[in-house]
């Protein structure tokens, strides 16, 4: 099997360098003159909707998003896009909802409404879950693109890691949130203009014989067009049903009950701006999602007319050759390539019966065959090098191959600029919303009450640095965690629900008490917790369980507790005007 | 701000669409064009 050539050439660590050099400065350039923690966590709330609907979007698409969904779309097709179909329709829910009872109420953090409508000990515990979830998830944020790019580029993880989480860490410093937003909005420009190039550039690189339909058609023979899945099968992960109604639920808890998000449409200047800034994602985020799928399937009919290597993280092919039984890898290297070979002349085969007019089912049906018995070799070489039960699993790595072989003239760079555009995003957004639910939701309640706006917005710049610095230690220490980062990432799964439940009675229900919210919670993660280990349930359901949980076991300890909605009895309450 | 009170309509105008109503429909609208385009797309002949 060919090694796919890694040589990052001038023109792209130039073009990285700008990108790099280029969005710090401008990061500290807008964020100059930042007075005080509404400036610093809100931007002043004096952001325009398309800039801080961009916001948005930049914190959502992660590198990990970028890359794992190019990979996933080349492995299994285009399934995903289905988690996406509820976004829509929940961003037009949360734009009815919470997006006015927030910006009214004039809150830092989300957690804060709760204190007004229930009371202190739920904002404290909806916080701190927020906080645990977070933080440790921001460390996977700036770890995963940091592992793929360090393997890709040859560099190591501790130099990815230091040069996207210091970048980000020094301009979130300085200037906050508005730094923060403008820098997403170059960014998701930035990133907008990579998928146009990365379907151009996929499609380009075809074979002359092979145009753009006859790809697709290779594609939908090998199943990887199906985006419409009808199944009502609950333990499928990608269904329409799934999509629309757990996607929904879990878009609802994402945009509505995460910091990360609401602080971006909270900094609008008018309720009118932040709504928009949510509705313009519900009209782009499944067409984007779409091109970035479509780019993973035209790879994935590149590499038929262009070999790939036996595993695409080199790390991990280095260890299978290391640790196989002699003879083992050679074996596997002549089957791959066999089988590599069949595919692309059957492939050719087909394209040519599709352009001469010819019956091409036969010419199909070959295709088809060759396709199988390539998964069946790849499958067998991820067996063996991850061992039995656990196949290595190297999707992450494919999109970064096919970018730093293929491209040339500095595009190679510009697209990894990309990912790292992604990644500090999203990073960012995090370092920002961990500080503000910090110093907000427990350093001005518990530790300093009446500091100064000078002394707070020190405060918050310390603990944006700590944040920082604690994503780049989880980062560092990642690789020793092992199975740990996939318990970090179904961490947040198991409340994320219920947290949106614990907002939906606050905000639906005038009689839910304090009481009803504080153990409908509990209970509602309880349940998911067992749902997830007793059942084959697929998660996007845990919220839609999680949230319908809530509800109902709040409202039914309202009502045996006799409550009336003890929000009524407190300032800010029932009937009487928030501080 | 009452925390339990819907929220009033905003006075703001709304770009494009002059109503919420009439940006909630576009919204709903255009996903599920979006999703009946991808179905049609997955199933499509090439």
């Amino acid at each position: 099997m060919a090694v796919l050539s890694t040589a990052f050439a001038t023109a792209d660590w130039v073009v990285l360098a700008v990108y790099v050099v280029a969005i710090v400065a401008f990061g500290l350039w807008v964020g100059r003159g930042t007075r005080g923690i509404d400036d610093f966590f809100l931007a002043g709330r004096q952001m325009r909707w398309w800039a801080a609907g961009l916001s948005v979007m930049a914190t959502q698409i992660s590198a990990i998003t970028f890359v794992g969904t190019t990979g996933q779309a080349y492995t299994k097709g285009m399934s995903f896009i289905a988690f996406y179909f509820g976004l829509p329709f929940a961003m037009v829910v949360l734009s009815l909802t919470v997006v006015p009872f927030f910006y009214r109420a004039r809150v830092f953090t989300a957690y804060e409404y709760l204190e007004r409508r229930f009371d202190g000990r739920t904002r404290t515990l909806t916080s701190l879950l927020f906080l645990l979830s977070r933080g440790l998830a921001v460390g996977v944020t700036l770890y995963a693109p940091s592992l793929v790019l360090s393997v890709v580029l040859g560099w190591s993880e501790a130099a990815t890691i230091a040069l996207m989480g210091g970048t980000t860490i020094l301009y979130v410093v300085y200037g906050g949130n508005r730094s923060v937003i403008w820098t997403d909005v170059v960014q998701m420009a930035l990133i907008w203009f990579g998928i146009f190039l990365c379907v151009g550039v996929a499609i380009a690189r075809l074979p002359a014989e092979v145009g753009l339909r006859d790809a697709l058609a290779l594609a939908q023979t090998a199943n990887r067009l199906e985006t419409v899945d009808l199944s009502l099968d609950l333990t499928k992960p990608y269904t329409l049903w799934s999509g629309l109604i757990g996607g929904m639920f879990l878009a609802m808890a994402y945009f509505g009950c995460d910091q990360s998000q609401v602080q971006r449409y909270l900094s609008g200047r008018s309720l009118t701006e932040s709504r928009l800034s949510l509705l313009f994602n519900a009209f782009l985020k499944v067409p984007m999602q779409f091109l970035i799928l479509l780019t993973g399937v035209l790879v994935f009919v590149f590499f038929h007319f262009n070999e790939t290597p036996l595993l695409w993280n080199r790390a991990e092919l280095a260890q299978l050759v290391a640790r196989a039984p002699a003879g083992e890898v050679g074996r596997l290297r002549a089957e791959a390539h066999a089988a590599h070979e069949e595919r692309r002349t059957a492939a050719t085969a087909f394209a040519t019966a599709r352009r001469a007019g010819l019956d091409s089912e036969p010419a199909r049906e070959a295709y088809r065959a060759s396709q199988l018995r390539l998964e069946h070799t790849d499958a067998e070489v991820r067996r063996l090098a991850g061992g039995p039960g656990a196949p290595v699993n190297d999707v992450n790595y494919i999109f970064p191959s096919f970018v730093v072989s293929q491209l040339r003239g500095g595009l190679a760079g510009l697209v990894i600029a990309v990912i790292f555009a992604a990644a500090m995003s999203t990073l960012a957004a995090e370092l920002s919303s961990l500080a503000t639910a910090t110093v907000v939701d427990f350093y001005k309640r518990f530790v300093n009450t009446s500091g100064s706006g000078a002394h707070d917005l020190l405060v918050s710049r310390v603990f944006t640095a700590v944040w920082g610095l604690f994503a780049a230690l989880v980062a560092l220490e990642a690789g020793r965690l092992g199975s740990a980062i996939e318990v970090v990432n179904r961490f947040g799964s198991y409340f994320y629900g219920s947290i949106l439940g614990v907002f939906a009675l606050a905000i639906l229900t005038p009689r839910a008490t304090a009481r009803g919210a504080f153990y409908g919670l509990i209970a509602g993660m309880a349940t998911v917790f067992l749902v997830s280990q007793y059942t084959s349930i697929a998660f996007l359901w845990y919220n839609v369980v999680g949230a319908l949980t809530v509800f109902v076991v709040g409202l039914v300890i309202t009502a045996a507790s006799g409550g009336t909605g003890e929000a009524g009895r407190r300032p800010g309450g029932v009937g009487e005007p928030a501080p | 701000m009452n925390p339990t009170r819907p929220p009033e309509a905003s006075d703001d105008r709304v770009p494009l669409f002059g109503t919420w109503r009439a940006i909630y429909g576009a919204v709903a609208a255009c996903a599920l064009i979006v999703m009946a385009l991808l179905a049609l797309f997955s199933r499509w002949r090439f």
